[in-house]
């Protein structure tokens, strides 16, 4: 009864969350109105609403000329080939260490876990001396392959706690009906561990879309990168022009931010209870 | 029968065995391959002049001493702690928000999303933002030479203090929705009655939120710092990228940072990289420990 009043205290609650989403929202605000301004307009007022002649062109220059499209295929294409080969790895990987344990699991599993922290820059020299010596720099497979090593801990790690949830009598059961090693992988954990499967998919699609340095090393042909790479080399470029790297910068954002609007519920739980970073 | 059972036993313990094995085999070839051979050839490569291509000659110390001699790394190191300002203050503005959040007042859901959003976006696109913001002719100067204080209208980018200052303030924005929403879910685990009852008794908002939330999310506060402390130290290299580029000279460069220009950009040697590339295994090293420990204590205390 009291909780439902409009209390004082609430309303000024209220007004300073109010307060900070516009701190959060005023830069998104100012690369749309700035993405739509000519390169003069920008440099007149930032501030204002832009004039009548909106600049659409600097979004479709960044389609016919940036090819943003191309680089979001790129994109895709290693987004898709890492999260399968990660939720390959990490739901057999997974399935051992929190059903199938021996002797020795806790020590692998820690040791997995513990290559967690390794920062990609101090793999990364000699990766990329290995790589270009197997053939492996410019091609979607080196990018793959420093991915999934970079991830795979903490996949391991996410996937082992979810399937320790699960029952063993439902595991046990599928044995006595006759299940093998792969029916049971995929008649009980891929679905009763879905929640975790599912949270790999979307958090690492996040991650890897917004990801600069692995790529950034990794491919330098231009017609190989992905959307923050080339984004990277925009930014360096065209100092002046503001408006059109906005637009870029608005763009390349898209992707992420729709599966994170459409998703948001889970990536919150997920960081909530797993806290990833 | 009974004399069958314990072969039939020890066959089916075989096949489980070999199951287990060959299940984390895949993870175990990847990581040694791509993660413990390449910190192995770094490590050794620091004792070397090695360019990756022809000269690879022992030289003992000589990466280390350099880099210390002539006070790079303590440079670098300035950089790192100067930027780990960011932790205290996100905690502190964490918290700040998550208790706000937790009162659950109208329209929450859509904040806490809202605060979480710059985690979404690209640290490429966060860095290229704070960059025009604090541009030259960028509109914080333009609002301070409007407002009559054309003096404080610097190149806030070109000093060491002021460039520093500015990626704190980018790094604490870009993470603040990710510190709230984890301290909200430990907020959660705390029983409502204990806030209700400190209300009732008179507990205004920020004794009900350092005396009585603070205490009851140490665990959970332990573990966010020493992961944010990790991260200042290993994920800033697309926020300097954007921002600064490490400069001027090497100002804003940080170890990782550093990484990046030994190996790639200029002044390229590639056993001095590997060198700082040691240094920073061995910071991260220590964290991990702590990491760990902390970690430990915070599955105790749930249990």
């Amino acid at each position: 009864m009291a909780g439902r009043r409009f209390t004082a205290g609430k309303l000024t609650i209220f007004a300073v969350q109010l307060g900070i989403g516009l701190s959060f929202l005023y830069p998104l605000y100012f690369m749309i109105i700035n993405s739509l301004k000519s390169r003069p307009g920008y440099y007149t007022n930032p501030f204002n609403l832009p004039a009548a002649p909106l600049q659409f062109v600097n979004f479709t220059a960044m389609v016919s000329q940036f090819k943003i499209l191309m680089l979001f295929r790129n994109t895709l294409i290693i987004c898709a080939a890492t999260l399968v080969l990660l939720i390959l790895l990490g739901v057999l990987a997974s399935y051992s260490f929190s059903k199938l344990r021996f002797r020795w699991s806790q020590a692998v599993y820690l040791a997995i876990v513990i290559t967690l922290f390794i920062p990609a820059q101090v793999t990364m020299i000699p990766m990329y001396v290995m790589f270009s010596r197997a053939g492996l720099n410019n091609s979607y497979w080196g990018v793959v392959l420093a991915y999934l090593a970079q991830f795979i801990p903490e996949v391991v790690m996410l996937m082992t706690a979810n399937f320790r949830a699960i029952p063993n009598e439902i595991i046990e059961a599928s044995e006595i009906d006759g299940c093998g090693y792969w029916q049971t992988v995929r008649n009980v954990i891929v679905p009763t561990g879905r929640a975790a499967i599912f949270l790999t998919v979307i958090f690492y699609f996040i991650v890897m879309w917004n990801d600069l340095f692995i790529p950034m090393i990794l491919l330098q042909k231009m017609d190989l990168r992905t959307v923050m790479v080339a984004l990277a080399g925009l930014i360096a470029r065209y100092t002046g022009d503001p408006p059109y790297q906005f637009a870029g910068l608005l763009l390349s954002a898209v992707p992420a931010l729709l599966v994170y609007v459409v998703f948001q519920q889970y990536i919150i739980k997920g960081m909530t209870a797993g806290a990833i970073k | 029968m009974s004399r069958k059972d314990p072969t039939f036993r020890n066959t089916r313990q075989r096949a489980r065995l070999r199951q287990a094995v060959l299940s984390i085999l895949p993870v175990i070839v990847v990581l040694l391959a791509i993660r413990a051979y390449p910190i192995i050839t770094a490590l050794v490569k620091s004792f070397t002049n090695w360019d990756g291509l022809y000269k690879n000659d022992f030289v003992g110390l000589a990466n280390y001493v350099r880099l210390f001699k002539n006070g790079i790394i303590w440079k670098l190191l300035r950089n790192n702690f100067v930027l780990l300002a960011n932790v205290p203050i996100q905690v502190f503005l964490g918290l700040v928000v998550a208790v706000l959040l937790h009162e659950r007042v109208w329209g929450w859901r859509f904040f806490r999303s809202l605060y979480y959003f710059p985690q979404i976006i690209s640290a490429v696109i966060i860095g290229y933002l704070f960059r025009t913001l604090f541009g030259l002719e960028g509109p914080l100067n333009l609002l301070l030479i409007a407002v009559g204080l054309p003096g404080l209208a610097i190149e806030w980018l070109r000093d060491a203090g002021t460039a520093l200052g500015v990626i704190v303030f980018c790094l604490v924005w870009s993470s603040l929705g990710w510190m709230a929403v984890v301290f909200m879910g430990g907020l959660s685990s705390i029983p409502d009655t204990v806030f209700e009852a400190a209300r009732i008794d008179g507990a205004g908002f920020w004794r009900r939120t350092f005396q009585i939330a603070v205490p009851m999310l140490a665990r959970v506060m332990e573990f966010a710092v020493v992961l944010s402390v990790v991260w200042t130290f290993t994920g800033l290299f697309p926020f300097i990228f954007s921002l600064t580029r490490g400069g001027p000279g090497y100002e804003t460069t940080t170890l990782d940072y550093m990484i990046y220009l030994k190996s790639f950009v200029s002044g390229v040697n590639l056993g001095e990289a590997c060198a700082v590339a040691v240094i920073l295994l061995l910071i991260i090293l220590a964290l991990t420990v702590a990491e760990m420990k902390a970690t430990a204590r915070v599955d105790d205390w749930s249990e």
